[in-house]
């Protein structure tokens, strides 16, 4: 699915987060967006997954804007990761899994031995088959976020929105999670705050800063030392592995000053 | 920072309780939700032969084999004191105890949900004071006496309905109604509808039973069954319980909040104010037949919740069940409890309640939901 944000407008509280902000994930494409905090990434893709209002501009999915969807459309068309998924009620992990069936069902729908099954392989990609019964909340937080994109899977949508899903993950689930999320072959449209992940799993990225983007194109081609400077105010070291990827080295801040 | 502190807070229960819920999977929630409707129906044939009169169980069961399906002698436990008692005594209350208990428990569930707070009952909108105030100026002035003999009744209900919609009202002033706005405009529109029965009953203070009345109808009593408005009692609670029964994932939904639930399909505003309608309903109808019934609608849910788990497919129908056998009990305790008098059922249901809310949160398995 190929999903298109125009010239999109975000104000809160008077504050201008997003000042025109156009972008593009073509079909089965890996966009990440990249940025310091604040300069809102967030936002934009609050504003395509649909719990923020654009204020100008307006999203697209395959060419058909967003609005025109019913929310059930839209929730069967992209699933969402987000940061904050802190319930103040507890739900066993089975439960919260097959909350993500909730956009194929009516009401007096009952759920069939399908959703079950989807909900359980949901499980088992992300590792936590093992974990049905437990109570959400005695997970960890690498754990919780699993269990939500496990929830993300069981909606089986064809675009996946992943708003800095590695938080909280230790190096080995980061890697496995982006592994997993790349080897779905959807569409992604991820925020990603560390720079060597984006550069080892993104096709292309966007950079946003202070609500506009700054710049866009594969990793390669964007993260120069020079740009990272632009955006983030370090100074880095861009080398190429010898499996080809793209690692950026940063330096200690303290050091530099001091050696100023 | 919050996942992390739950986090932290799941690890140190860990050694205690990693389930969510004491029994698990399909087969045995359905043979639950059997097992407490054979309850239900075991504890109305037993509790009707408990009370002050001295009855035998055998007469009890004609009488009421009499009444329902005509069979056995006529002259007997068709007429007379013995049939007035079961018919017209103690059966009305056990079937309305069962209606009120039902209803208060889904609404308290239900209730939860919506303002997304495990301390909601079905009276944190306002409908207990609403229905508090309505009753007071109907038994001081008399306000609706046109509606007939049961009019306290009916401008209680008024009351409760009319602020539950003033509650919702003002919680879409600038905005939608968030569970934030809810409890907010539920506790001040609460606060200005006990003040105003305060006050009138502070002005007025009157030696004519006025006071006594007003006590006697904001402590709950099933006294007053009658087969007409039970029967209405036993509808609206079935109705209510099938309707948010069906609604078991959108309020499982409403628990994530409204950004999830959007991500995942629903768009809780309108529902919320639907559920709200719905609930006011229920507990209207409760407050009209059997007046304020505290504790019921906060605890069964919990208690539920404890065993079953926190979805909402288990949680309607269990609670409802377990609300009407908790009633009826409680009913019977008020009838029984004290020599030739009856104990309020509402300060009952305080006293037992209480207690197991405060077990239910000093014992560490059960975080009311894990949110502190």
């Amino acid at each position: 699915m190929r999903v298109e944000a125009r010239d999109i407008a975000c104000v809160l509280n008077a504050n201008h987060i997003l000042k025109g902000v156009s972008m593009t994930a073509e079909n089965r494409e890996f966009v990440g967006i990249i940025g310091p905090n604040g300069s809102g990434k967030s936002t934009l893709l609050r504003c395509i997954y649909r719990t923020l209002k654009p204020s100008g501009g307006a999203v697209y999915l395959d060419g058909k804007a967003l609005s025109s969807y019913t929310t059930r459309q839209s929730a069967r068309r992209l699933a969402v990761v987000a940061q904050h998924n802190y319930y103040n009620f507890d739900f066993s992990v089975h439960d919260v899994v097959m909350m993500g069936r909730a956009p194929h069902k009516r009401a007096l729908e009952r759920d069939n031995a399908g959703d079950y099954r989807i909900a359980d392989e949901a499980l088992k990609t992300v590792g936590m088959a093992a974990f049905a019964q437990r109570s959400f909340s005695t997970l960890s937080g690498g754990e919780q976020q699993r269990v939500i994109l496990a929830r993300a899977l069981a909606q089986q949508t064809p675009c996946l929105i992943l708003d800095e899903p590695t938080n909280h993950l230790d190096i080995k689930y980061q890697l496995q999670l982006m592994d997993l999320v790349r080897g779905l072959d959807r569409t992604v449209i991820a925020a990603v705050h560390d720079l060597n992940l984006a550069a080892m799993y993104c096709d292309r990225l966007y950079a946003v800063k202070n609500g506009q983007i700054v710049g866009e194109g594969t990793t390669e081609a964007l993260l120069t030392p020079a740009f990272i400077r632009a955006v983030y105010e370090v100074d880095a070291q861009v080398l190429r592995g010898t499996d080809g990827a793209t690692h950026i080295l940063f330096h200690p801040q303290a050091q530099k000053e001091g050696s100023v | 920072m919050n996942r992390e502190k739950t986090a932290a807070h799941g690890k140190k229960r860990a050694g205690l309780d990693l389930k969510n819920g004491v029994f698990h999977g399909r087969p045995i929630y359905l043979a639950a939700i059997l097992l407490l409707l054979a309850a239900l129906i075991a504890s109305l044939a037993w509790a009707v032969t408990i009370g002050s009169v001295d009855l035998k169980m055998s007469d009890v069961y004609r009488v009421i084999a009499y009444k329902l399906f005509r069979l056995g002698d006529a002259e007997c436990y068709g007429q007379g004191s013995l049939s007035d008692i079961v018919w017209f005594v103690r059966l009305p209350r056990l079937v309305l105890a069962i209606g009120v208990g039902a209803a208060l428990s889904v609404a308290g569930a239900v209730m939860q949900a919506v303002v997304k707070n495990p301390l909601a009952d079905p009276y944190v909108l306002g409908l207990s004071s609403g229905a508090s105030m309505g009753a007071t100026l109907a038994i001081l002035f008399g306000v609706g006496s046109f509606l007939g003999s049961g009019y306290v009744g009916l401008v209680a209900f008024a009351g409760a309905f009319l602020v539950s919609i003033a509650v919702v009202s003002l919680a879409n002033v600038g905005g939608r109604a968030t569970s934030v706005k809810l409890i907010l405009a539920g506790t001040a529109l609460s606060s200005v509808c006990s003040a105003v029965s305060n006050f009138v009953l502070y002005v007025i203070n009157s030696s004519s039973g006025a006071v006594e009345a007003v006590a006697r109808w904001t402590l709950g009593s099933l006294a007053g069954a009658k087969w007409e408005t039970n029967l209405w009692m036993l509808l609206v609670a079935l109705a209510g319980t099938l309707f948010f029964w069906t609604q078991h994932r959108t309020l499982d939904l409403m628990l994530l909040g409204d950004e999830s639930a959007v991500t995942l399909g629903t768009d809780l505003h309108r529902w919320r104010i639907g559920y709200l309608v719905v609930s006011a309903l229920l507990v209207g109808f409760a407050v009209y037949t059997a007046g304020i019934i505290g504790f019921v609608g906060l605890i069964i849910p919990h208690v539920v919740r404890m065993l079953f788990g926190t979805g909402h497919k288990k949680l309607v129908p269990i609670s409802a069940l377990l609300g009407a056998i908790f009633l009826l009990w409680a009913d019977v305790l008020c009838r029984v409890l004290l020599p030739r008098k009856e104990l309020p059922i509402g300060i009952l249901t305080a006293m037992i309640g209480a207690p197991v809310f405060i077990y239910l949160m000093a014992r560490r398995r059960y975080g009311f939901g894990g949110g502190d």
